[in-house]
């Protein structure tokens, strides 16, 4: 009896300050109000032609076919795939099917979706980038509204996703927005004063490969486009501020963003999936506002991003010895003997992101794989890098790309065979 | 009228030189294909599984370059490259390897042999077909010399042979289509596997020592309709 007594002593207050706790971060998140579905208002949303263009645009903006169409697949019908830490998630259809896609949906019940996370679904996975989205002014939702809304009807229903426990269960994501999210104040000011951050935390939503993350995998508070390894998909990205795209004028900035390529390299990896399907869209205007944004956010400390190093040295026997030989006749025709490249055809090496990373995989998966940039509007013949998986061995693989960044990107590289071995395999998705 | 006949010869034996630069040129870009292909498209001599795209008909290179990218082939290194190609770059790349002199050797398959009689199975097959079971002979739509027919039907000559058995493997499980009704899905299916690999080989021993192109468009009519096929006798 007198136990029990002690017991709850302890337990009560113990109960109390753990509700209190609770509370506090469930109002943090919003409340119960990002839950409630709006009633359609019966607010009718034009869709002349110039809304449906703009509504076009947008969509391009934001890249949402992307995610919404499985590769050669029916755009927009959904069922893509994303590996994340917590199990394989898929991508909802939206087209205007009333029952599989969004067709039955008001435009309040869109804007609601788009800006909160949730739908008549329930809460959606972060994967879909609502805290981006949350800042996007009226106009733009509702022109984004009538171009999908004007989309064929397609009756696919995405796989079912398979998540282990207990992120399967749509509960763990209300905690999880308890403990990660934070509701945006939607904020047409902002997009007045500057359309180049509306592009960029918006519909571009760069920071969802840009930021540092969590272990957890959220966003990290101090990582805002900090740069680090995307989940998922076995490549780096890059910071994206001041001390960053130093090299690039605003001017050359804005072109790579549409042509996928520039005086600086090309993108590769996910980011040429971007140019391709998204960024050669930009209009002039606004790619030149997003490069004078980037080029004006401070760079931040780089952040101890544990999960993408290697193990800390001393390594066993890194390969260095024969770095140089292998660079001069596998790599110097192309990207010239100290690393220059050549202007408009081959990427020069000094101070390219591959070299400099604090992440070796760019690198890595660049000499196995090579890759074509690419083709876009403004680049409309893009030049290749061979792979080099089938003429050199991982140790040979190991010391060119540590010599490449010793020499070119100042970056302490020890890179073994093993290391190379283990980010072996061409990741599509 | 002389003059300006001797000026249309000048032209015209002006043409392949200058195209011959414009290639060489538009050739650089494509290192990442060079690297299983061969630079010119003439294959890598020791890589018993690329095959060689010299010389083959536009039309079928864009085909497939289209599948890897679609998904209607299957090839995770095919897919690395072409997927954020668009149609008018990949159909530059197809042009380009349509003029480019097809190989003349045959595959680098020095260990692969035939008995007398699996050889004879298989030449049979590549020039008559199994009319039995329905299979039709590979040189009824592949040409009599087996080096194909414009636009879309490919030489038979000098391929390796792990990738023709890869080939209908990929055929028969659906894992490469055709444009439907998908000709080789059902020819695939209608051949034993050890005819399969005879075939195979067979045909890499085949070489295209004089060059020989494909033949032009309407020159012989194919026996199947087949999607790829829009001229075959049956799609009429």
């Amino acid at each position: 009896m007198r136990a029990l007594r002690v017991a709850s002593l302890i337990a009560v207050p113990f109960l109390l300050a753990a509700l209190a706790v609770g509370f506090f971060l469930f109002e943090r998140q919003g409340g119960l109000a990002p839950y409630r579905i709006p009633e359609d208002s019966g607010r009718v949303v034009t869709s002349d032609a110039a809304t449906l263009a703009r509504g076009e645009y947008l969509a391009r903006i934001g890249d949402c076919a992307a995610c919404h169409t499985t590769p050669g697949g029916t755009p927009w019908a959904g069922g893509r795939g994303f590996a994340t830490g917590y199990g394989m998630i898929y991508s909802s259809n939206l087209s205007s099917d009333r029952e599989h896609g969004i067709g039955a949906w008001s435009v309040d019940e869109f804007a609601h979706a788009m800006r909160h996370g949730v739908s008549r679904r329930g809460p959606l996975y972060p994967v879909f980038p609502y805290e981006h989205f949350a800042t996007l002014d009226d106009a733009d939702i509702d022109a984004l509204y009538a171009y999908l809304r004007n989309l064929p009807a397609n009756a696919s229903v995405p796989p079912a996703n398979r998540l282990d426990f207990p992120a399967s269960s749509r509960s763990a994501l209300v905690l999880w927005r308890m403990l990660h999210y934070r509701p945006q104040a939607q904020s047409p000011a902002a997009a007045r004063e500057d359309r180049g951050r509306y592009l960029v935390d918006g519909l571009g939503h760069c920071a969802m490969c840009h930021s540092a993350r969590e272990a957890s995998g959220a966003l990290a508070e101090d990582g805002y486009l900090a740069g680090g390894r995307i989940p998922g998909s076995g490549w780096y990205a890059p910071p994206l501020d001041a001390k960053q795209l130093q090299r690039y004028s605003v001017g050359q900035l804005a072109g790579y963003l549409r042509a996928g390529a520039g005086d600086h390299g090309a993108a590769y990896g996910p980011m040429a999936e971007v140019a391709y399907r998204s960024l050669q869209f930009l209009g002039e205007d606004d790619a030149v506002a997003m490069a004078r944004y980037l080029k004006s956010v401070p760079a931040r400390p780089t952040r101890r991003t544990e999960f993408i190093l290697l193990p800390e040295p001393p390594r066993q026997q890194a390969a260095v010895g024969n770095g140089a030989e292998i660079y001069r006749h596998a790599c110097a025709d192309c990207h010239g003997k100290d690393g220059e490249g050549k202007a408009g055809q081959y990427p020069a090496l000094r101070d390219a992101v591959a070299a400099t990373a604090p992440d070796p995989i760019n690198a890595v998966r660049m000499v196995l794989y090579g890759g074509f940039a690419a083709a876009t509007a403004h680049n409309p013949q893009p030049y290749s890098m061979p792979p080099f998986v089938q003429q050199l061995n991982p140790a040979e693989i190991a010391a060119v790309t540590n010599y490449v960044r010793e020499t070119f990107g100042a970056r302490r590289s020890q890179l073994t065979a093993a290391d190379v071995e283990a980010m072996h395999g061409i990741v599509l998705d | 009228m002389l003059r300006r006949l001797s000026l249309l010869v000048l032209l015209f034996a002006l043409a392949p030189i200058v195209s011959a630069d414009d290639t060489t040129d538009f050739g650089v870009r494509l290192a990442a294909c060079a690297a299983c292909h061969g630079k010119h498209g003439e294959g890598v001599q020791g890589a018993e599984y690329y095959p060689h795209l010299a010389g083959k008909p536009a039309g079928y290179l864009f085909e497939q370059l289209k599948g890897f990218r679609e998904g209607r082939r299957v090839s995770t290194q095919m897919a690395w490259y072409v997927r954020f190609a668009d149609d008018a770059f990949l159909q530059r790349i197809a042009d380009w390897y349509a003029t480019l002199p097809p190989r003349t050797r045959g595959a680098d398959t020095g260990a692969a042999q035939l008995t007398e009689e699996r050889r004879s199975v298989a030449k049979n097959l590549v020039e008559h077909g199994d009319p039995a079971h329905d299979v039709p002979a590979c040189s009824a739509c592949h040409g009599a010399n087996l080096a194909g027919l414009e636009p879309g039907v490919p030489a038979l000559l000098g391929l390796p042979v792990d990738y023709v058995i890869a080939q209908f493997g990929a055929w028969r499980e659906g894992v490469r289509n055709g444009a439907p009704p998908d000709c080789m899905h059902d020819v695939a299916g209608k051949i034993p596997a050890d005819d399969i690999r005879a075939i195979a080989v067979y045909l890499s021993q085949q070489s295209n020592s004089d060059g020989v192109r494909p033949s032009p468009a309407g020159s012989f009519v194919p026996p199947q309709a087949c999607g790829s096929l829009p001229h075959a006798e049956g799609a009429k």
